[in-house]
């Protein structure tokens, strides 16, 4: 049984933008997916496609209540948008730590509950450069109550190419510098966490 | 006439670089402040400062140097990072501050034993520099070495027990080793000698709530509503008020009169939360989305905590 998740390219380069954004801090945050119709009984054949990212929060991860609030509130935005949460990403406060800790474990684990294909993303911030030339991710998938590292390669996107692109691009931009995550949004409601702008910026590189 | 045009141009020119120049001044000094890490902006304004108007700087020039070198030494700019030491070092010789400075150029270089050694200087001449002993624990948790960071912290604090810094410093460290215990507790400390300080109260409260258990969680609600005493536009707090009243309601083992009132509390919770959405999404169109999100999260909670 193999999962597939694609990434589409505004995905990956909100992660990284994230990441690039608080660079002396832990990030985290999640992916959302199209919500799939009735699945047919053999189909294992049918990609994932991870079509957005929210970052949730910086700096100290393990505590529970915003995790929850986020949780729930994204939720109940996916259902009507019609996606599903469909994975969790982290890059650690330490450049050279890109293991999975305890508290990205959980988290991957409360998401698989909801999605059983559910994926868990630690970025690899020592291959992080600005010209993005190759995926800097590790995904993990839950198989059996243990974590199994899986490969990311150009495979693992819609279009690598573009991805790369995109990201490069809104990096030098210094795009980072204007997006939003889930603790920006509890400092002042009026950031929108969706990133509209930077939806925008994206779909024009396109 | 055209003499005159020309007079008045060039005096407006240099009334516009007057002003360029004071506002970065005052950029960085707010920045300085309010202890901003932006430190890609703080090097693009200050070593344009640097550069262009250093003789208009006076005194200030030095604090210029020291808060720039730091951005550089997070933004790998080296070149810039060591020009400001040089002149730091011509400024002031043999100054222990300086000193500090070099060691942490050391420690960005990863040159960790060598930074610990200038540390070690410096706290050979001076025992009490605490900045020096801070930059050493600053080491052990670059290097990954979480517990004996977290113990060099706790022996540091024993001397220096008003260390505000150094107490939030300890509390974030164990939070990451999910000790939340002992993370609480140097928050106590410093709700202790910050009573009016939300911030404290309201992370005091996230950490109860993370320990679990209905006595952390009735806590929690408690450090949440004062929270939002101290500053009621603290949306973490009323959103933590909402969870831990609906989760205390929720628990089987309260009885009617506790579940009554933490039903209250969170209605009043869930109103003052629409309110702040409201009020933010006045105007635009994309929080409209927001709004709607969050009532029927709400909703949703409602349902599942009656």
């Amino acid at each position: 049984l193999s999962y597939f998740c694609l990434f589409h390219s505004g995905a990956y380069c909100k992660m990284l933008l994230h990441a690039a954004k608080y660079p002396h801090c832990a990030v985290n945050g999640l992916l959302v997916a199209e919500k799939q119709k009735e699945k047919k009984k053999d189909s294992h054949s049918t990609p994932i496609l991870c079509v957005d990212c929210i970052p949730l929060f910086h700096g100290t991860l393990a505590l529970a209540p915003m995790l929850e609030v986020a949780l729930t509130l994204i939720d109940t935005w996916c259902k009507e948008n019609k996606y599903v949460i469909a994975g969790y990403y982290q890059a650690n406060e330490r450049t050279k730590d890109f293991r999975p800790n305890q508290f990205a474990e959980k988290v991957g684990a409360r998401i698989a509950e909801n999605f059983s294909e559910a994926a868990m993303i630690m970025v690899d911030s020592t291959r992080f450069t600005m010209g993005c030339y190759e995926p800097i991710l590790t995904i993990y998938d839950h198989h059996e109550n243990k974590w199994k590292c899986r490969d990311c390669n150009a495979d693992c996107f819609e279009d690598w190419c573009e991805a790369q692109k995109i990201t490069s691009a809104l990096l030098e931009g210094r795009s980072y510098e204007s997006l939003i995550d889930f603790d920006n949004h509890l400092d002042d409601l009026r950031n929108d966490w969706t990133n509209p702008e930077i939806n925008k910026s994206v779909l024009h590189l396109c | 006439m055209l003499r005159k045009v020309a007079k008045l141009l060039y005096f407006d020119n240099w009334n516009v670089l007057i002003i360029v120049f004071t506002e970065m001044r005052d950029k960085l000094r707010k920045w300085r402040e309010d202890n901003h890490r932006n430190s890609e902006q703080i090097v693009d304004v200050g070593e344009e400062l640097i550069n262009e108007h250093a003789s208009k700087l006076g005194d200030d020039i030095w604090i210029i140097y020291e808060q720039v070198m730091i951005a550089a030494l997070d933004c790998s700019r080296d070149d810039l990072a060591w020009t400001c030491l040089q002149e730091l070092k011509r400024q002031f010789p043999g100054s222990q501050r300086v000193k500090r400075l070099a060691g942490m150029r050391l420690e960005a270089l990863e040159k960790y034993e060598d930074a610990s050694k200038q540390y070690d200087s410096i706290l050979q001449d001076d025992p009490t520099n605490t900045a020096a002993r801070k930059r050493k624990i600053s080491i052990l948790k670059a290097q990954g070495k979480s517990a004996e960071a977290i113990r060099e912290l706790n022996e540091y604090l024993e001397q220096f027990v008003g260390d505000q810094e150094a107490w939030h410093e300890l509390s974030e460290l164990y939070i990451n080793e999910h000790d939340y215990g002992k993370a609480a507790f140097c928050l106590e400390e410093l709700m202790m000698t910050n009573p009016h300080n939300h911030l404290y109260c309201e992370q005091y409260a996230e950490v109860k709530y993370t320990q679990g258990g209905l006595e952390n969680l009735e806590l929690s609600r408690k450090y949440f509503a004062q929270a939002l005493k101290l500053n009621n536009r603290n949306m973490r707090a009323l959103f933590g008020l909402y969870m831990s009243a609906s989760h205390i309601a929720a628990c089987p083992k309260v009885n009617a009169t506790v579940k009554k009132a933490n039903v209250k509390y969170a209605a009043w919770a869930t109103n003052q939360i629409n309110r702040a959405y409201q009020l933010a999404g006045r105007g635009t169109k994309e929080n409209k989305c927001s709004v709607k999100a969050v009532e029927e999260m709400l909703e949703s909670m409602q349902i599942t905590m009656s």
